[in-house]
């Protein structure tokens, strides 16, 4: 179990001597405030998304409980474990793969980098060096594994973050945008692996924090939606879907489209909108609709109903940015 | 097939060790200032044995009040204060390597205390400065250093207590480092205090005495005293003043560099500013 009660967190705007020479002449450094009384409870084995924009807070959060910064405000706990007050004992069961690729010393090959961080949580002789073979299988890079890390690309780089992360075999897990820099096959099985290998079978907690609507919805059993430093919205990603008024696109291309249609299609249940655009494929109706279940098929029964010339039926992905539009202009401002 | 984890609480001495190893694999990845910093030893002899040439031989350099070469005096300095340099520059760049990286943050996450951390980036360079200054009295013997007369337990005993008063300085330094963000202006200050104060070009007890007061407050004098005497002989109970002298250093000075650390560090992180550009 992980707990966050009501985290407030603020950076001062200034660093270094500058800021220095300011607090010894006991003038006000202000301060900008980027988490606002946050609080949430992760559930063991659970997965836990933080969805939300760039600068939305989910990296601070992260961060917090890795007790890589401390709150100005608030309690956190992991197994029970106050993480301020013992921080050395919570780390013990954590693990945080940094979102910054660049975290690793790009003149050591990936091993000498994994045989470092691991003897950092406590590996040593032939267990690191089975575990390092089992991680770097995970994230498919054993051929690289002997190479420097000058000479890996981006993607390769976040991958291995993942595999310092798994290292220690820790019981939670923070990911910070694990898919950021990764092509689509790998990013499916970072996806997989954490939501498979990690949850399901290892019996993790997972927070992953990612600013992709489409991957919080895949892998996450909760989502917790953050924009300017509040949670804004919190559930299983089904429950979100009406709260932040994602809609189920439709795009129905007949070959003809008469009135009746239009007016059967206008009342199905959930419906939310229609549009009827002529292409060269026929005639697109591009209707919304509520996620609910019930509502394709009776979008499918209206368009069907007299025999009409069904062309092609396809789901049109949800716009994510459509998401953070609604939630950036509805909610969460400071 | 998934590997059982055996993750037994990481002894302090596994992670010096690691370390040491990455702090030693990254010096050697760069083989070119590797080799440098070697060849270096062979110029700053021939300069030493330059300036000696121009210095007479005077009681002011003997160990003892006896009258020796000017060679004897500078090149011992030059060999042994490298461990102050060491110390400063260390820790320091290690902190702010570490926090341009952004591995310190990611090493920070893993249950390493700080002083686990801080000490351990100095084992590299001392110990590689230990064998560059074991080559550098080698070459110096060739080109005249008489180092027939040594007294080895002074000098190991003064190679202890010179890492361990020069430490903490490279730990206060690594502290500044978290705030100024820079480490520059600690490696210029602590070489050019120990050029004029600390007696690396003239001895101290010729100087004025305000500079003799100064010279007297720096762990360099004291280091560079007892390594001249082990050089010339002076057994242990002679120079025993400057041994408790850094022994004394070493008893205030690192648990209070530890702490002004750990504070460092610990308003980082409540400032975000681990990890730094």
């Amino acid at each position: 179990m992980l707990t966050v009660e009501h985290v407030d967190k603020s950076f001062p705007v200034m660093h270094g001597f500058g800021a220095m020479l300011r607090t010894l002449t006991g003038q006000h450094i202000p301060r900008r405030q980027v988490l606002f009384d946050v609080s949430l409870r992760v559930g063991r084995g659970e997965l836990f998304g933080l969805l939300g924009p760039n600068g939305a807070g989910k990296s601070t959060l992260l961060k917090l409980l890795a007790t890589l910064t401390v709150p100005d405000r608030g309690r956190m706990t992991i197994d029970g474990i106050d993480v301020a007050a013992e921080p050395l004992e919570a780390k013990r069961r954590i693990a945080l793969c940094a979102s910054d690729e660049r975290s690793f010393y790009f003149r050591l090959t990936a091993r000498q980098n994994l045989e470092f961080f691991g003897a950092l949580v406590g590996l040593s002789g032939r267990n690191l060096r089975n575990r390092i073979d089992e991680c770097i299988e995970r994230v498919d890079l054993t051929s690289h594994l002997d190479r420097r890390l000058g000479g890996f690309s981006s993607g390769m780089r976040v991958r291995l973050t993942v595999a310092r992360a798994l290292l220690g075999d820790p019981s939670v897990l923070f990911f910070d945008e694990p898919t950021r820099a990764v092509d689509p096959v790998h990013a499916e099985d970072l996806r997989r692996l954490i939501r498979h290998e990690l949850v399901e079978k290892g019996g993790k907690t997972v927070i992953l924090a990612t600013n992709l609507l489409e991957e919080a919805w895949e892998v996450c059993d909760r989502v917790a939606v953050v924009n300017h430093g509040r949670i804004v919205a919190l559930g299983p990603p089904r429950e979100l879907d009406a709260e932040l008024g994602k809609v189920a696109r439709y795009r129905v291309t007949l070959a003809e489209v008469d009135d009746d249609l239009v007016a059967r299609t206008r009342t199905i249940p959930g419906f939310r909108d229609l549009r009827i655009e002529r292409s060269e494929r026929g005639v697109d109706l591009h209707v919304d609709l509520d996620p609910r279940e019930g509502t394709l098929g009776a979008l499918m029964r209206a368009v069907s109903w007299d025999g009409a010339a069904l062309r092609d039926f396809r789901p049109i992905d949800p716009e994510a940015i459509d998401i953070f539009k609604k939630v950036m202009n509805d909610g969460g401002r400071g | 097939m998934a590997v059982a984890v055996k993750r037994a609480p990481a002894s302090p001495l596994a992670k010096v060790g690691a370390i040491f190893r990455r702090d030693s694999i990254v010096a050697l990845s760069y083989p070119g200032n590797f080799a440098l910093s070697w060849i270096q030893i062979g110029v700053e002899v021939v300069i030493a044995l330059y300036l000696s040439s121009v210095v007479a031989p005077s009681a002011k350099f003997g160990a003892s009040g006896e009258v020796a070469g000017y060679f004897q005096y500078v090149v011992i300095n030059f060999a042994f204060v490298r461990f102050q340099t060491a110390a400063l520059s260390s820790f320091a760049e290690a902190i702010r390597d570490g926090q341009l990286t952004g591995t310190l943050e990611v090493v920070l996450a893993t249950p390493t205390t700080l002083p686990v951390l801080v000490l351990s980036s100095g084992v590299w360079s001392f110990t590689l400065t230990a064998m560059q200054t074991g080559v550098y009295l080698l070459v110096a013997t060739t080109m005249g250093l008489d180092l027939g007369h040594i007294n080895a337990i002074t000098g190991l005993v003064f190679l202890m207590l010179t890492v361990a008063a020069v430490s903490p300085l490279g730990v206060l330094a690594a502290a500044l480092a978290m705030v100024i963000k820079k480490t520059g202006p600690v490696e210029w200050l602590s070489y050019s205090s120990a050029s004029i104060f600390g007696g690396v070009y003239v001895p101290v007890h010729s100087m004025a005495w305000v500079l003799q007061v100064i010279g007297w407050c720096l762990p360099i004098t004291h280091s560079l005293a007892g390594f001249r005497a082990a050089a010339a002989g002076v057994p242990l109970g002679a120079v025993a003043s400057d041994a408790y002298w850094l022994l004394g250093a070493a008893i205030i000075l690192m648990p209070f560099s530890l702490w002004l650390f750990v504070r460092a560090v610990n308003k980082a992180r409540v400032d975000g500013t681990l990890a730094m550009y």
